[in-house]
């Protein structure tokens, strides 16, 4: 029992952030005037576009480059390749793919130079990844200002406005606008009962071939099995539900991002990775090329985040061509962050927790400080600075942990 | 080897085609004011009257002149609309059977006949014209105080009235009362006399032309032959443009004379150029790549503007301007690179302090100068408060202070914006009549400090303003930051900067330094919000400060510095540089790409740019 109480104290001071952000929500959820069928409704709407660019940032980190704010570059890449694909008026699901397609040799070749630059910079990569991310939005406006729609002429109606230079300030994509959300969207209970369904049966597989204890396994049907049950019989629960419909296969594609994550890490590569991240000399030397590793790890993430953002505009149907990638790399920091992951560790489900954690604060802070300040701004306002902030917070946490090693060495070698 | 005779062989190309370009300018500019020049003015500007007054036009002009008087007739007539429109379309067909058959050819014009009449002109309407416009200038001058008191006045009542105000103010002098001068009626006389002479010229001929015609070809004539202001080439623009080449015997020659200037620009850049690539090693190990191609790149965009014939001076002049206002933000990075806490990124923590200052100012309503030095103090007080705080939080980061300080900044940004939201200031000129909060930007104007500095014994050199206030200001911040890093403490400081192990060795304390060097920085930084606001004429709250902790860095690095190492030189030199380039980018690209925002995009490209070229030198560095 008594090491019991221990692990609980130890776990609220290193959950400090997430558990202060659930305070937070709740307080806000309980003065803001929305309804929580309502909230619901557009918590599964954030969590489905937003979760897969949060997860495209866990490789980075495990491989010992901090948050990568440099997936700004990946979302670029998307909108090229979405621009493109609007620009020969591809529509629906072809269309989602072959934006997908080309933004993998588009956003490789970027990850590519990033990772150059980042390798000429250790240690300062989460610096460097955000000034590259400025630096690489100059020369995205180079490229939508001045070359396509002048040098290279856009012919589909509304890219170019008349009378003004560049690409049109927003690209519309009613043509492909839920092409993936739709193929499969279905109201919450037959979503809860498809997927209760899909985890017990991998968790009878998992448990008949040994590779997952038994109890575990039980005690999940369990859980699944009662929150089946209290939705189908107790009405109150089913009606907060009754707004919501959820993508199905928007969310396969995250789970899938979820299963590689954890794949890549059972491979050598992903040990690799982790081997880098805990120490590059020693990596190094146990013969590890840690800059080709750096290399890998920030490609993949950004083909993951240009995925990411397509996923986004997508559900969105609409992006602003000069602001959309613009805060992409903030808020994906930022929610990774809340979710409990720190600069040198993350996983899967601090990622989603974080996501939807961060995305509540977004969605309720605004109409809380209505109710309590007769400001709908000032709640604007807080959840940038708790963007920041968060970071900022990390950062520090980071670097104070950091500095409080090297001193407690600095002591024992004495 | 090869590489040196090649970068040789082009180099002395280069020099013989400078020295022929400059040959060829030097022979052809004089020609400008000589009769070659004259003649080459005087056949265009016949030729572009001959075209715009003679031909098939001079009938529809007939047309229309006939048209007007008959509706004019119609009109005193009384006559009903449907009647007035009968009329006018009979008395265009009359028109039209008149010159039925007429020859209109103007072949037989002999602009030889017209040479003297039409430069006695010439010379007789230059004269009327710039006595005009300095008689303007004059009363426009005379009477701009005035106005601006009035202006003034009009504001002060709306905000007394609690009516909204616009940001700006704008002065409009009231020219109804100008009248023409007995020097300019004289004149005019004399010019309106030349013209008759010309006419009379003209008449003879091409006997098609009449005194109606010439009366109604006046105005546009006059736009013809002289604007206020034109030169050489202005003219010749111009007369090209209405397609009076063939007017000219020897195009190349006309050609040559019209883009002598040019040539010896270009002969100048070749030189330039000779030089960099001859020097080119030397240049770039002294320097390093980015700031000779942003150099070069300054350099280029003079000579683009000089090419395109733009003013230069005054973007000089305004470079001066924006010299002076950023440069104090510029000089906060020095204590902060000195004391080892490498680019404060974490500026606009003082910013807001000094906005605030700025803010507090205008509420109690101190007027100019000392209400400049009162908003100077309060932001300076809480900027040293904030900024010993933020010096001992980064006194236990040592070594990631450049992401946590970029962090904390944009934090206190986004949470000053809550701050200004709230701000229970009530003075009209910050807030908003309805709704809350304080403004995006705060205009300000003669009554608070707008241009306490840059109007102080300013004087003006042709086209050229020095802003001697703010450029005194500017040199006594950069002595006292000089004379500070000659000071026990700030060599303390500097050698905390260097070697922090060392520095702890000989006793200094490294905390108490890098927190004097994180203070003063702060300080420097409201002050620079300060500067900047009164220059610029705003001051822009919210989101507007986050990324001027990078314009500031940015510009320190263009200057000389590195992460770890710079002087008070670094900060004039980057400074110039950085908004050098920017001021002449602007103009320059929109004659390039009209109606473009290219100099933003490229203030992102450089700002940006430098700073990973110091973060790709100091890579590791700062691991510890």
């Amino acid at each position: 029992m008594d090491k019991k109480k221990i692990d609980f104290k130890e776990l609220v001071r290193s959950n400090a952030v997430t558990i202060m952000f659930v305070a937070l929500c709740i307080f806000c959820m309980v003065f803001s005037n929305t309804s929580v069928s309502y909230v619901l409704m557009a918590m599964v709407g954030r969590l489905s576009r937003n979760a897969f660019i949060v997860l495209a940032l866990i490789i980075p980190i495990v491989a010992g480059m901090g948050i990568n704010f440099a997936i700004t570059i990946g979302a670029m890449a998307a909108q090229i390749a979405l621009l493109w694909v609007v620009e020969w008026q591809i529509t629906g699901l072809g269309g989602f793919v072959l934006a997908a397609l080309i933004t993998v040799p588009l956003a490789a070749v970027f990850g590519f130079l990033i990772g150059k630059l980042l390798n000429k910079m250790k240690g300062q990569e989460m610096i460097g990844g955000l000034i590259l991310g400025y630096f690489a939005n100059g020369l995205y406006q180079l490229l939508f200002l001045f070359i396509f729609g002048n040098l290279i002429p856009l012919n589909t109606p509304g890219l170019v406005i008349k009378g003004s230079t560049g690409v049109a300030n927003t690209i519309s994509l009613q043509s492909i606008k839920y092409a993936l959300d739709n193929i499969w969207s279905v109201d919450f209970g037959t979503a809860l009962y498809v997927m209760s369904g899909v985890i017990v049966v991998y968790m009878i597989l998992m448990a008949a071939f040994k590779k997952k204890k038994e109890v575990s396994a039980i005690v999940i049907t369990i859980v699944l099995g009662v929150c089946c049950a209290v939705y189908a019989f107790v009405p109150a629960v089913a009606d907060l539900f009754s707004m919501v419909t959820v993508p199905m296969i928007t969310f396969v594609v995250v789970g899938f991002l979820c299963v590689f994550n954890n794949a890549i890490m059972r491979t050598r590569l992903g040990q690799q990775f982790r081997a880098v991240g805990q120490n590059r000399t020693v990596a190094n030397a146990s013969g590890i090329n840690v800059d080709r590793i750096r290399l890998i790890a920030i490609v993949i993430s950004t083909v993951l985040a240009g995925w990411g953002q397509l996923i986004f505009v997508q559900n969105m149907g609409t992006f602003q061509t000069y602001g959309a990638h613009e805060q992409v790399g903030l808020y994906a920091g930022a929610a990774i962050l809340v979710g409990g992951a720190s600069i040198r560790k993350a996983t899967n489900k601090q990622a989603i927790l974080g996501c939807f954690l961060f995305h509540l604060l977004f969605e309720v802070a605004p109409s809380a400080a209505k109710t309590i300040f007769g400001d709908a701004a000032i709640g604007e306002y807080f959840r940038v600075f708790i963007s920041y902030g968060v970071i900022a917070m990390a950062l520090v946490m980071h670097a104070w942990s950091g500095v409080q090693k090297k001193k407690k060495k600095a002591l024992s070698a004495q | 080897m090869t590489k040196s005779k090649l970068k040789i062989s082009i180099a002395i190309l280069l020099a013989v085609l400078a020295v022929v370009s400059a040959v060829v300018g030097f022979v052809n500019l004089p020609k400008r004011t000589s009769e070659i020049g004259e003649d080459i003015i005087s056949d265009l500007r016949i030729q572009t009257i001959i075209n715009a007054t003679t031909g098939d036009g001079l009938i529809e002009t007939y047309i229309g002149l006939a048209k007007e008087e008959a509706r004019v007739k119609a009109k005193e007539a009384k006559l009903k609309m449907a009647e007035q429109r009968k009329v006018i379309a009979e008395a265009e067909e009359a028109t039209r059977a008149k010159y039925e058959g007429v020859d209109t050819d103007n072949s037989s014009i002999n602009p030889d006949d017209l040479a003297e009449p039409v430069k006695a002109y010439a010379e007789k309407l230059k004269a009327y014209l710039d006595e005009e416009a300095s008689a303007r200038q004059e009363y426009y001058d005379a009477h701009y105080d005035e106005a601006e008191a009035k202006a003034q006045a009009e504001r002060e009542a709306k905000i007394a009235e609690g009516k909204d105000v616009p940001e700006t103010m704008k002065v409009v002098v009231d020219m109804s009362g100008f009248v023409a001068t007995e020097k300019m009626n004289a004149l005019r006389a004399v010019s309106d006399e030349a013209y008759a002479q010309m006419g009379d010229a003209f008449k003879k001929s091409y006997p098609l032309i009449d005194d109606q015609a010439l009366e109604a070809f006046e105005e546009s004539i006059e736009k013809i032959v002289y604007v206020a202001g034109d030169d050489f080439s202005d003219l010749y623009d111009r007369y090209n443009a209405a397609g009076s080449m063939n007017a000219v015997d020897d195009k190349t020659a006309a050609f040559m004379v019209r883009y002598a200037d040019d040539f010896i620009y270009i002969a100048i850049a070749l030189v330039i150029v000779v030089l960099t690539i001859l020097f080119s090693e030397f240049l770039i190990a002294k320097f390093g790549i980015p700031r000779v191609i942003i150099g070069l790149f300054f350099i280029l965009l003079c000579f683009v503007s000089l090419f395109y014939d733009l003013p230069l001076d005054t973007y000089f002049s305004n470079t001066l301007v924006r010299m002076g206002m950023n440069s104090i933000m510029v000089l906060a990075m020095v204590p902060g690179i000195q004391c080892g806490i490498s680019l404060n990124l974490g500026l606009p923590i003082g910013l807001v302090a000094g906005l605030f200052g700025g803010l507090a100012t205008i509420q109690l309503g101190i007027p100019g100068f000392w209400g400049f030095l009162f908003a100077i103090l309060v932001g300076g007080v809480i900027a040293a408060i904030a900024g010993w705080m933020y010096g001992h939080l980064l006194n236990r980061l040592k070594g990631e202070e450049m992401g946590v300080t970029t962090y904390v900044g944009f934090s206190i940004v986004s949470l000053m914006c809550i701050v200004w939201l709230v701000l229970p200031f009530n003075s009209l000129k910050l807030r908003w009549p309805l709704g809350s909060g304080m403004r995006n930007t705060i205009g300000l104007d003669k009554t608070n400090f707008e241009h306490v500095l840059d109007d102080f014994l300013a004087f003006e050199i042709g086209g050229f303003t020095v802003p001697t206030g703010l450029l005194l200001f500017m040199a006594a911040l950069c002595f006292l930051v000089w004379l500070f890093g000659r000071s026990k403490t700030g060599i303390a400081m500097q050698a905390v900067g260097n070697n922090p192990r060392f520095a702890e060795a000989t006793g200094i304390s490294v905390n108490k330094m890098r927190i004097i060097g994180t203070v003063f920085s702060t300080v420097l930084g409201a002050i620079g919000i300060l500067v900047y606001s009164q220059s610029y004429g705003f001051m822009q709250l919210y989101t507007a400060p986050r990324q001027m902790g990078f314009i500031a860095a940015s510009a320190i690095l263009i200057g000389g510095a590195s992460t770890s190492r710079c002087k008070v030189s670094h900060v004039l030199i980057g400074t110039f540089l950085f908004q050098g380039v920017l001021t002449l980018g602007m103009p320059v690209a929109n004659v390039i790409v009209p109606g473009s925002t290219f100099s933003e995009t490229l203030r992102i490209l450089i700002s940006n740019g430098i700073i990973l070229y110091a973060l790709t030198k100091s890579g590791g560095a700062t691991r510890g």
